[in-house]
């Protein structure tokens, strides 16, 4: 049940002139230049060079993270209140060489300093050391080249290589989801480590060990020793401190380091006692969590709830007071900026920008369906409010009939502050969907979001959300060219479903757009699963498997199906710009009968050049996803629901389904730059719509818009959709209802996922033409946030012409004229 | 003498590049230490080919050394299938090595270990930037 005490939720008496520690550590971080940080590379290959090949991988895996949290340095960089680091550097991109993108960045280890577009330092000593020391052991034994070995470089892994089909994220990680801090926080990492130590030896008393039971075994002797390691580096961590505090003569600072000393020697191997011993639990915890797992969502979740207890417990004590609170929580915050994404050059320039999209999730109901919205709910989103830094990608659920319209319209002041964050989410449709799933109703209403918008359920959902990202744009090229691609030449990639020319209806072209699909999604899911079996040789979690119910009492390492629930997500890429073109295509070649399937094919070909009236026809004429026109309504939900279906018929490696989703994080931006024309109007090599958004400029009332697609059959969207909306301005109170309002008709009408942008055309224009006078404007992407300047020119484009709405009429603003090429159909 | 090659290869781009290019290699292993650690203990079988077969190159690393054959040659850890010479300048290093570009562009098509390629690109960038006084 919710508790709020706080007289003024806004909490606007707390503000930077009263923070002044959170002001002065968000200032260093904004200046802050990413580094390379080798240090995790280095102790990996070390340890693993050494270690005989015949070890498990369990034990060989967790004796490496053991061995490298054991050697992290502990590291002090700034007067923040938490100890620990991700790097060691003060603003460090990890190399995990045993993913694709560890050595990706090898042809550019003299120029990533350098480089255009985000450039990270990287020493001369340590890119030396990347070359000869590190990069030479993993080149045959990362996941990709040890999967392409295994399976004679399958033809799933070729067409995944051409980056315009599909990406299969397992090639560079796992990550994307929310581990659970509660063991750790109420009994301490040390019951961990005891806990499997009597399971061990429960099994060792067995009269006899079979395959099974050894590996058992080895699962919760790996744990152990992963533990061990969190424990070594938190007890480093405390020791450096102590050894600080001793010389330094600044009062505050030396109270500062005996504090963390006393801290770390208690957290996270035994029981958090305070609030602060919690949060600073949780983030050791976290940081150990990427000696194993790369940086990429790994979510800390509900810590609204899971922190309450300790902040309750010390208010009521009077040990904690409400600023304390908030400059701890404001510590949190900034710790879970302090890492980045290591990204070659050519992939920034595509889909730079995102951060590593640690998301938190804050408000909704708790696990008896009542209101869980308290006092630190309040103080999270002023937090978030004060700071405004790209992470933690901050989440706010919402239910409808539980939360009060306080919370609603705080959440939506927040949004407006910011002009970005935090996403809503509806609690009503978001169970149900879980639920859906397979999900117990206790757990679902626990979700938390990963990363973008999949949900998950803490420390009982294992879901690797991205697992799979489609390009549905594809899927229509392919269709249209009997399974060729402009982008790929003449190569037949896909089957041969006859050219369109020939077909006699509507149907027959969807058939064709069927087959395709189910070819190329099946490729991808062959391809995941080829992963997910190499994970299992190679890459095992024990450490990650700890934080989760399940594994322990089944002695079974989450990646191989330990946890309580399993998924795999596959989200999609282009699904506006998919459905308007076979809405196009239907009214244009079966309805109106004005144009011809060969037409269409040549105006597309030549990029509508020479096809000025035909492209007019297609643009204005054709029915559009956003708008309330039937044939746009069926397109959509009929797409929505084939996906559905399939997917939900292929059982992954773990056990559990496969879940689509809408979100697309830059991915609309980089493969529309890498696709021709299409027949919904959009020029080659214009980005897509993102998420499960209309194209910009393509619906021009909001509440029809927000109709259709609240209406899409919510539990077909299993893994999540992304919404963006903009509006120009709330100036008012009274408009920062109407935004929470309108949050509310959409989540009534079954839409689960709403974020919003609050900027007009003119800003955003202004910004990417200056970017040095916005250095820190913040934006939400496709489910996340980033800073502006940090995104390619294609995405910032996207966001630009995102439709903007009214927010008094509700109607789309015109955009400006002398801009009118920036859109995608100009 | 290879800084005029490697200089050369910013203004024009001829047929003989990959030829031009693994020479030069080639010779700098042989006459550089600092260089020559590069390929101390590795092995890899490279194989380049022009879209229209009129390049088959082969590139041998083997025992601190760089063999180089004008003919297609079995076990290779990557073969690189390129558009022109221009592309392949593109792929490897100039102005910057951009092998997730030239794929994208379909100028390149490489089939094969990629930590070959990235290796490779890594040495032939880190040899133009040695000579043309830029590391």
């Amino acid at each position: 049940m919710g508790a709020v005490t706080l007289k003024d939720i806004r909490l606007n008496e707390y503000n930077f002139v009263n923070l002044p520690l959170l002001k002065q550590l968000r200032a260093g971080l904004l200046e802050k230049k990413p580094e390379v940080c080798i240090e995790r590379a280095r102790y990996f290959t070390k340890y693993l060079e050494k270690a005989p090949e015949e070890e498990p991988a369990e034990l060989r895996y967790a004796n490496a993270v053991n061995y490298f949290l054991s050697e992290k340095a502990p590291l002090f960089f700034d007067d923040n209140l938490l100890a620990g680091t991700t790097t060691s550097k003060t603003f460090g991109a990890p190399v995990y060489p045993e993913f694709a993108t560890g050595l990706a960045i090898w042809p550019e280890l003299d120029t990533i300093s350098t480089r255009k577009k985000n450039p990270l330092i990287l020493t001369k000593e340590e890119a030396e050391e990347l070359n000869f020391d590190i990069y030479p052991y993993w080149m045959k034994r990362n996941v990709l080249e040890y999967t392409r070995k295994k399976h004679g470089n399958p033809k799933c892994m070729r067409i995944f290589e051409r980056i315009v089909f599909f990406l299969a994220t397992k090639a560079g990680c796992i990550s994307h989801t929310v581990p659970c801090y509660r063991v750790a926080l109420e009994k301490g990492v040390e019951y961990i480590i005891e806990d499997a130590a009597s399971r061990e030896a429960a099994l060792k008393n067995e009269a006899s060990l079979d395959d099974e039971k050894r590996r058992k075994v080895e699962f919760y002797q790996a744990i152990q020793k992963a533990m061990e390691g969190v424990i070594a580096y938190a007890q480093n961590l405390s020791k450096e401190a102590a050894r600080l505090a001793e010389k330094e003569q600044d009062p505050t600072r030396k109270e500062n380091f005996l504090k963390m000393a006393e801290v770390c020697s208690q957290v996270p191997a035994k029981q958090a006692r305070t609030f602060r011993e919690a949060v600073n639990s949780i983030w050791i915890v976290q940081v150990a969590i990427h000696a194993e797992n790369i940086n990429m969502a790994m979510s800390p979740g509900r810590l609204d709830q899971v922190l309450y207890k300790y902040y309750k417990e010390d208010i009521d004590k009077g040990a904690l007071t409400v600023k304390e609170a908030m400059e701890l929580v404001g510590c949190l915050w900034l710790k879970l900026n302090d890492n980045t994404n290591l990204v070659p050059e050519t992939a920034e320039e595509l889909w730079g920008g995102a951060g590593t999209v640690p998301a938190v999730t804050v408000g909704g109901v708790d696990e008896n369906g009542e209101d869980a919205v308290n006092d630190l709910t309040y103080i999270m989103l002023r937090v978030t409010e004060l700071l405004k830094t790209r992470d933690p990608s901050l989440n706010a659920r919402y239910h409808y009939e539980k939360n009060s319209k306080e919370y609603r319209n705080r959440v939506a002041g927040v949004i407006v502050n910011t002009k970005a964050v935090p996403a809503f989410l509806n609690d009503v449709v978001n169970v149900e969907v879980l639920r859906n799933q397979g999900t117990d109703l206790k757990h679902a209403r626990d979700y938390a979001v990963i990363g973008c918008v999949e949900l998950g359920v803490p420390g009982r959902s294992y879901d690797a959300s991205s697992a799979i990202m489609l390009n549905l744009v594809s899927v229509l090229e392919l269709a249209l060219n009997n399974g060729k691609r402009p982008v790929t030449g003449d190569e037949q990639i896909g089957p041969v479903t006859g050219d369109p020319s020939h077909f006699d209806s509507f149907e027959q072209f969807w058939g064709a757009f069927k087959s395709h699909f189910v070819w190329l999604a099946g490729k991808a899911i062959e391809l995941n699963e080829y992963f997910g079996r190499v994970y299992q040789e190679i890459l095992p979690s024990p450490l990650l498997s700890a934080f989760f119910e399940g594994p322990m009492e089944e002695g079974n390492d989450l990646i191989f199906g330990g946890a309580i629930y399993n998924s795999s997500g596959a989200t999609h890429i282009g699904f506006a710009d998919t459905v308007d073109s076979l809405n196009a295509i239907k009214q244009a070649v079966f309805i109106d009968k004005k144009y011809s399937f060969a037409e269409i094919k040549k105006a597309l070909e030549a990029n509508f050049e020479g096809y000025e009236k035909l492209h007019a026809y297609l643009v204005n004429k054709t029915p559009k996803y956003g708008r309330d026109e039937p044939i746009a309504k069926e397109n959509s939900q009929k797409l929505i629901r084939f996906i559905y279906d399939f997917y939900q018929r292929h059982v992954n490696y773990r056990g559990g389904k496969y879940r689509p989703g809408y979100w697309t994080m830059t991915n609309h931006a980089g493969q529309g730059k890498l696709s021709g024309a299409l027949p919904n109007g959009r020029k080659a090599r214009q980005v897509f719509a993102s998420g499960i958004t209309p194209v910009s400029q393509a619906a021009g009332d909001l509440t029809t818009s927000l109709k259709m697609i609240g209406g899409l059959e919510s539990i077909c969207i299993a893994s999540g959709e992304a919404l963006n909306l903009k509006y120009p301005s709330v100036p008012t109170e009274e408009d920062i209802e109407t935004l929470g309002q309108a949050v509310q008709a959409y989540f009534v009408i079954g839409g689960l996922h709403v974020q919003f942008n609050i900027m007009s055309y003119d800003d955003l224009i202004k910004a990417k033409e200056n970017p040095e006078d916005y250095p820190e404007l913040l934006v939400r992407v496709s489910g996340y946030s980033a800073y502006f300047k940090d995104l390619n020119e294609a995405m910032k484009d996207e966001i630009i012409t995102r439709t903007a709405y009214d927010i008094k009429t509700g109607e789309a603003v015109p955009f400006p004229e002398e801009y009118k090429t920036m859109l995608a159909f100009e | 003498m290879l800084k005029e090659i490697f200089e050369s290869f910013d203004s024009e781009v001829t047929e003989e590049f990959l030829e031009l290019l693994l020479n030069a290699m080639r010779i700098s292993y042989v006459f550089n230490k600092d260089f020559r650690k590069n390929i101390e203990g590795f092995e890899g079988r490279y194989l380049f080919k022009s879209r229209d077969g009129n390049i088959t190159v082969a590139a041998i690393f083997k025992n601190g050394k760089l063999n180089v054959k004008e003919k297609e040659t079995g076990n290779t850890d990557m073969t690189v299938g390129f558009r022109n010479a221009k592309a392949l300048r593109e792929f490897i290093f100039s102005p910057k090595p951009d092998i997730l570009g030239s794929i994208l562009r379909q100028d390149v098509v490489v089939d094969g270990n990629f930590n070959y390629m990235f290796k490779f690109a890594y040495m032939a960038k880190h040899l133009q930037l040695m000579v043309t006084g830029k590391a």
